[in-house]
Order: structure tokens, then sequence, then C-alpha cells
């Protein structure tokens, strides 16, 4: 009888743990179209003048966050996801940003400079809890494909919004906030002091001689 | 009553434009603020400062004294150097304060402290324009990012009220 007691406990027990893991389960967000924000910024970022303009291409985005979700920008209020990639979202802004500067190559073989991005940071970082802290976190790797020779620049942008309450708002501010921080990690990068010594060091204005400086 | 309540209002309203007009000239072109660094001995996560980073930007945009805040490393425009900033600065000490003591004892004790050294410095010559010292105290079940926000919201007062003013 004893016997049976503590069974019926063990197993109700046992239900109670399944019941609380599939519930946790459902509790997962998914991305679907109303939980998805597009971070695309209408305006690309004016990148500073070089002395010699290289041409730049972008031959790679790396995602190195360690996120195993990365287009999962907030697990609560039911989730909201972005619609692409974070890598694909930082390339094709700095791509655009490139180009109206008039800086993007035409293709890699036509590119005086090749940069290779690695993602650190794409969304949402800890804050207050009063506000949205958005932080984009990236390494170029700039590199000139004749030489070699690689520099390292560094860049990030971070981005403050207010918080709130309804779920529409807070899905409209978290976007604002990802594309404000996107902008300021492009501009970080474009306008940064970093690249200008990169540029420098690694690109002569097309008075390099092909074949002859090439590093073992 | 009724037509005193609405000059009042009126006048409040006119205050209100006028300080509104006030709060949007810019003393400087652009400012540039730099992570800020802590003395030996404050035990503050990294997130804390790139947080404060995140922050004293913000401020700074809202208060309307810089026409563009830069992010750190950025290149200014030499004809933009006299009039542009760079913000640097140490949190010099930071003490986590007890929950019990706030509130067996209360009156202050217990609580979450941070003191930090704000230096504002003028880009083309590094001249020294001020040193702002702040002092932020909060519950210490708070969180401490809520510090940050609070001395980042410190430092930009005290730059409106120094810079500002001389304007």
């Amino acid at each position: 009888m004893q016997l049976t007691s503590r069974l019926k406990g063990n197993l109700f027990l046992g239900a109670l743990v399944c019941a609380m893991q599939a519930r946790a389960f459902a509790d997962e967000p998914k991305p679907k179209p109303e939980n998805t924000v597009s971070v695309h910024l209408a305006e690309p970022v004016a990148p500073q003048k070089f002395e010699h303009a290289p041409k730049f291409w972008i031959t790679e985005a790396v995602d190195r966050s360690g996120n195993a979700q990365p287009m999962l920008v907030l697990k609560s209020r039911g989730g909201i996801f972005l619609d692409r990639q974070p890598t694909v979202i930082v390339r094709e802004y700095l791509e655009e940003s490139l180009k109206s500067g008039n800086l993007l190559a035409a293709d890699s073989n036509s590119a005086d400079l090749a940069i290779r991005v690695y993602l650190f940071h794409f969304g949402l970082a800890e804050g207050s809890g009063l506000d949205f802290f958005g932080k984009v976190e990236f390494t170029a790797i700039v590199k000139n494909p004749k030489t070699g020779e690689t520099a390292e620049v560094k860049a990030s942008g971070t981005s403050i919004a207010k918080g709130a309450a309804r779920k529409k708002n807070v899905q409209k501010n978290v976007q604002e906030d990802l594309e404000e921080s996107l902008k300021d990690a492009a501009r970080n990068f474009l306008r940064g002091q970093q690249l200008k010594e990169a540029v420098g060091l690694l690109w002569k204005g097309g008075d390099t001689v092909p074949g002859a400086d090439a590093k073992p | 009553m009724r037509i005193r309540m609405t000059m009042a209002m009126l006048a409040l309203l006119g205050f209100a434009g006028i300080s509104a007009a006030k709060d949007t000239k810019a003393v400087f072109k652009t400012a540039e603020a730099k992570h800020f660094t802590g003395a030996e001995g404050v035990e503050l996560s990294p997130a804390f400062y790139d947080y404060f980073y995140a922050e004293l930007r913000s401020e700074l945009t809202k208060s309307k004294l810089v026409s563009e805040v830069i992010g750190e490393g950025e290149a200014v425009d030499d004809a933009d150097a006299e009039k542009s900033v760079i913000i640097t600065g140490t949190v010099t000490e930071y003490k986590k304060g007890s929950a019990v003591k706030s509130a067996l004892i209360g009156f202050g004790a217990g609580l979450r402290s941070l003191k930090m050294d704000a230096d504002v410095v003028r880009r083309s010559d590094k001249q020294d324009l001020s040193v702002f010292h702040v002092h932020v105290k909060v519950d210490p079940r708070w969180n401490e990012k809520t510090m940050a926000k609070f001395a980042a919201q410190q430092i930009a007062k005290d730059m409106k009220k120094e810079f500002g003013e001389k304007k």
C-alpha cells in the first residue's frame, strides 16, 4: 500500500516535470512576421576623405559573437527577431556607405584593399533595465591583396533607446535602437582614425609595385 | 479665477518656450566621449564602462550642448578641432553598499556609491577646460548600471551649467 502511494507520488512528480518542460519549450519564442524587425537604414554614412582614395571590397563578414541564436534580439515579450543574419546587415550597410563615398570597388579583383569583418556583437546588451542598450561591435581586417599586408581596425557603436510597456512600442524602440547603433558603428569605422592609419600604412595611392613587395 | 489660471498657464508655457529655445544653443562642434577607466581597487565590470560610455553619449546628445557627439577614435576636421572637446575620466571609488544596513538603519546608510572624475579637454591644444567630480548614491538593490545612468546625467548637467553659462 505504502509502495503504491510512493509510486503514485513519483509518477505525479514526473508528470509535473514533463508538463513544466513542455511549457518552457512552448514559451521559447519563434520568428513570426509580427515579431520580426527589419534593420535597414535609409541614409548611408559618408566615409572620411582619403588623400589617395583606395577602392575597398568586403570579402566576408564572419559572426564571432558565439551567439547560438544571432537573429533573436529580445527573448522576453514573445521575442523580437531580425529578418536577416547580423553579418548580412552589417555587410550591406558598410557596402552602401562605401558606395556613397565612391570607395567601393566593382569586384574583388579591382579592389585596392580588401576588408574582412569579424562581428563580435550585434543587438541588445545588458543595460539598466530602464531602457534598451543597443551595441554593435566588430573588427575589420584591412588587407592589401598585392602585398599581403594587413591592419586591424576596431569599431563599435552604441545607442540608448527608452523602454516601453506596450509590445508594439518595444518592437519599435528596439528596431530604432539597433539601427542607431549600427549607424554609429559604421560611422566609427568609416570615419575613424584607425582606418585612416590603416589606409596610410597599406595603400600609397597606386605606386606599389606588384610582385616586388609581397611578403614571404 | 479661470482667467487667472489661464494666464498662469500661458505664462508657464511662455517660460518653457524660452528655456527650450535657450537649450538648443550648441557650444561645441563635436564631443568625443572616451571609455572611462577604473582606478586601482575599483571592482566594476567592463560592461559597466560600456554602458556608461553609451549613456554619456546619449545624455550629451540630449543636452544639445554639442552639435555632434562622435564615437571614440573618430577623426575630426582641423577646422572644427578648436571647438571640439574630448571627455575622459576615471572611476575613483565604488562601494557596493549593503542591503541589510540600508533596510535596518536607513538614513543613507548602506547605499551603493560611485565617485568619478571627468575631464573635459579641448581637442586642438589638449587644454583642460574643466574637471567634474561626480558622486552618485543609489539603493544597493538597484542594478549598478543605474548608477551609470545617473552619473552620465550628472556630467551632462554639470557641463551644461559650466559651458552653457559661460557662453
